[in-house]
């Protein structure tokens, strides 16, 4: 049984750097998460937000520090962290004739928890058929992917990544290619999973369509974190404006 | 294994040579053309080249030798693509040069002694002389490459996909990744001094390309491009032999006319003439 008072995501003194860098991103980085929480992380350009999420769930391994994510080590078990984490990526290209539909892409989320030399059964078919629906996706599921708008080919990593029915959701900027209507659907769907137990961190600066429940505001700068604060939905623009300025 | 159906021993191993070694090399030239690494293709050939050369100049068996440096090469692969931060092709041509070099210094200098070196076989292949041994080798490579293929279907496919997605998904890439350019490799180079360059070098790409035209999802160029590949090859070996052309270039000439004819009627270039 996982322990609910522990928190999911449980960062101490981390350092991250990409190869061939001077200097590290991620610069003696702390943070705990608990079960539940609905984090915004901001913070300039360039400020290591996206690198922050990467090392949360293991794709870029720390050079100093411990990471314990979901109730594992990080740098010891990416691979089973990454199975109870969701990651919606920030940038994305699909050749346009790239050989997947809809479905076969939402699919993929249930892949890694499979496991190798296992075909996907009943459950991981309801999964994803159910995070079709849930993102409305339903009349283009045949489509090839690369042949989608990039509004569209977001709701689709999105939907891939809720099949998962991950523990903890990381959102690289998943509003930058969507329209304000869809906004506030992705917006409450996210809501939604969050009210149903699962953590979420955000990196987002599109603050207009946020759940109205307390979040918490994260704002990066350099590597660090500067600014680390509950408040209300309402709030948060205001906040996050007047930090990456100080910054 | 085919004598049942053709009775004439020569024409059946060649058309059993190409019925096997096309299907193993359309399936995993599926994976190659959508990777873009078509390059492993060639690389794969020097590799077997400069072993074969590297074998005769030491005295070894050339044909043992190859397969040895083309292992070595094969596993080489994936991990110098991580060590060197490059793209899988620019490494694939440094590695082709280097083979490249490596097969020509020593013919070279064979040459200057006076030994003799004929690559014929290693470019051409000779579909027409095969020992039932290399026939059922052509057997087990096929089966190892549609094995591999069925059994990481999923993991292969979403490395296809997006390596970081896959990635994201949990799934383990870099071990698998590795395990498919060495998969890749292997099967090239095992076929190649059965088959030759050329026709290797058509089946790796020429099938999937064909099959492209017309399928929006991985799954089917997976089926289509073997049985594309298959029906070409075995038809026309089989008219090649009766008429007595060359098999090989007959049969990439064939692939080749059969992808122009797929271009032009592919589904994916139709626009659509309705107004609602
Ligand atoms: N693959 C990479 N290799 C080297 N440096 C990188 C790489 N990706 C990002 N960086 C550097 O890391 C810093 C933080 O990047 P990132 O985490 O993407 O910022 P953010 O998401 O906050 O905009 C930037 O200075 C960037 O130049
Ligand atoms: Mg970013």
């Amino acid at each position: 049984m996982k322990d609910v008072n522990s928190p999911i995501i449980s960062l101490k003194d981390i350092y991250t750097a990409y190869e061939g860098a001077e200097f590290p991103v991620i610069s003696g980085l702390s943070l705990e998460i608990g079960h539940g929480e609905f984090v915004i992380v901001g913070g300039p350009n360039g400020a290591g937000k996206t690198t922050l999420l990467e090392s949360v769930n293991g794709m870029l391994p720390l050079t100093h520090g411990t990471a314990h994510v979901c109730g594992m080590d990080v740098s010891r078990n990416g691979d089973a962290v990454r199975k109870k984490t969701g990651y919606v990526i920030q940038s994305f290209a699909f050749d346009p004739f790239t050989p997947f539909t809809v479905e076969n892409v939402v699919m993929m989320g249930r892949y890694g928890i499979l496991g190798c030399f296992k075909k996907p059964g009943e459950e991981d078919y309801r999964a994803t058929e159910e995070s079709i629906k849930l993102l409305g996706l339903e009349d283009i599921s045949e489509k090839p992917i690369g042949t989608l708008s990039g509004g569209q080919q977001q709701k689709v990593l999105i939907a891939q990544n809720l099949a998962k029915k991950p523990d903890l959701l990381l959102l690289d900027e998943p509003f930058s290619n969507l329209d304000l209507c869809t906004r506030e659907f992705v917006s409450d769907i996210l809501k939604d999973i969050s009210s149903k137990g699962c953590t979420v961190l955000m990196v987002s600066h599109a603050f207009d369509a946020l759940p109205d429940k307390d979040v918490r505001i994260v704002v990066m700068d350099r590597g660090c974190i500067n600014f680390d604060e509950f408040c209300h939905a309402t709030e948060v623009k205001d906040i996050v404006r007047k930090m990456s300025a100080v910054a | 294994m085919l004598e049942f159906l053709i009775p004439n021993n020569i024409v059946c191993h060649a058309v059993e040579a190409m019925l096997f070694a096309s299907i193993a090399c359309s399936i995993l030239g599926v994976i190659i053309t959508q990777l873009k690494i078509s390059s492993i293709g060639f690389t794969m050939a020097h590799a077997a080249f400069a072993g074969a050369a590297c074998g005769m100049f030491f005295g070894f068996d050339p044909r043992i030798s190859a397969v040895a440096v083309s292992i070595m090469i094969a596993l080489l692969i994936g991990p110098l693509t991580d060590l060197a931060k490059m793209p899988e092709d620019t490494v694939l041509g440094v590695l082709f040069g280097m083979l490249m070099a490596v097969a020509v210094f020593f013919i070279a200098y064979m040459q200057y002694v006076g030994k003799g070196f004929n690559a014929n076989s290693l470019l051409f292949g000779d579909v027409i002389s095969l020992y039932r041994e290399e026939i059922y080798a052509l057997v087990i490579i096929s089966f190892m490459a549609v094995i591999f293929v069925v059994l990481l279907y999923k993991e292969i496919s979403a490395i296809i996909f997006n390596k970081k997605v896959a990635e994201a998904a949990g799934i383990k890439v870099k071990p698998i990744y590795y395990a498919l350019l060495f998969m890749i490799a292997f099967t090239v180079a095992l076929s190649l001094n059965i088959v030759g360059g050329l026709l290797l070098y058509v089946w790796l790409i020429t099938p999937a390309a064909i099959a492209y035209q017309f399928m929006f999802d991985v799954k089917g160029l997976f089926i289509m491009a073997p049985v594309v590949a298959a029906v070409i090859s075995v038809s026309s070996a089989v008219v090649g032999l009766e008429y007595s052309l060359p098999v090989g270039p007959l049969t990439a000439v064939v692939f080749s006319v059969v992808f122009i004819i797929a271009v032009i009627f592919s589904r994916k270039r139709k626009v659509t003439s309705r107004k609602h």
